[in-house]
């Protein structure tokens, strides 16, 4: 299963890519903003979407509503800093699937892939 | 961070802000200066106009810069830490199988170094999730940073002189309030939101 990683922070990408490969998905590609993310996604393949909110260029929100538009099947998991009520419901009315709050756990985002890839 | 970092990051530090302003403007043809007051690193808000906020601001982005390679260099060294005891634990395997390492003492032996090696990846994996806080604090720094923009602009429309400060990131944390500092500290909150927002759907 390929996975699609939008995160401006290196560290971060780097992080979630440690943990994907620890509960066995190896099979990631990188972005560092949604633009970005989009050119990705067009390239095929990507069966899932772990995305950051707050970026340049364009930010995760505006990345999930563009992605949304062209295919509303493709899981998508948010893990951001922001975790304000409004945000949360403002993210899952874009087309998020699931919502993890920085700092998360090894664990934690187990159980949110798993619980999107039923 | 390299001592030209060092240098830049404490021109501001207890210093009046007109000095590294100067040294910021000191043209190419003057005197070479020995040693670069400007960051290898790229300060998104380093500008032309470097007043006092202009300079704090140019400051705060250069730590998140700053910080976000020297963080690099840690997840490099912990990778490394982890791919050289992958490699142990397959000599070691390897050991086990030796015909000279039969006896069960030894086997225990063995036994006991892959705990010790299984225990070592562990926390270095533990370490790299910590790194995670490297993120958070950017994403702080650049709240702090937006504030003191509202703050300079402010000041600078109720003068009527001045420079307004550069354009911010165009998305940045809606507050800094709630963000965490322990992993899954919000997890329940976000989880009952979630929750929520899926049944009201429903309903």
């Amino acid at each position: 299963m390929k996975i699609l990683i939008v995160d401006d922070s290196s560290t971060m990408r780097r992080i979630i890519i440690n943990t994907l490969s620890r509960i066995g998905y190896t099979d990631v590609v990188e972005a560092e903003h949604g633009k970005s993310g989009l050119e990705k996604l067009g390239q095929g393949g990507v069966e899932m979407i772990i995305t950051d909110w707050n970026m340049p260029e364009m930010d995760g929100l505006e990345f999930v509503k563009t992605v949304r538009g062209q295919n509303a099947a493709i899981p998508i998991l948010m893990v951001t800093t922001n975790a304000a009520k409004e945000d949360i419901v403002e993210a899952l009315q874009a087309g998020v699937n699931n919502y993890v709050v920085k700092p998360f756990t090894p664990e934690t985002l187990k159980e949110k892939i798993e619980s999107l890839l039923g | 961070m390299d001592q030209s970092e060092i240098d830049a990051l404490l021109a501001g530090g207890g210093k009046p802000p007109k000095k590294p302003k100067a040294a910021a403007k000191a043209p190419a043809a003057a005197a070479p200066a020995p040693k670069p007051a400007q960051p290898s690193a790229p300060a998104a808000g380093a500008g032309p106009h470097q007043d006092g906020a202009g300079h704090v601001i140019a400051e705060l982005d250069t730590v998140t810069a700053v910080t976000e390679r020297e963080s690099n260099k840690v997840m490099d060294q912990l990778d490394q830490i982890s791919r050289l005891v992958s490699r142990q634990q397959q000599l070691i395997t390897g050991m086990m199988q030796h015909e000279g390492a039969q006896s069960p003492g030894v086997q225990q032996a063995i036994h006991e170094v892959m705990g010790a090696g299984k225990e070592i990846q562990d926390k270095v994996f533990e370490a790299m999730d910590l790194m995670q806080f490297q993120d958070i604090t950017r994403q702080k720094l650049e709240r702090i940073v937006h504030h003191l923009r509202q703050i300079h602009d402010y000041i600078v429309e109720l003068l009527g002189t001045g420079l307004k400060s550069e354009a911010e990131r165009p998305s940045i944390s809606h507050t800094i309030a709630q963000t965490g500092t322990t992993p899954d500290e919000n997890k329940a909150h976000a989880d009952s939101v979630i929750e929520a927002f899926k049944s009201q759907k429903k309903g």
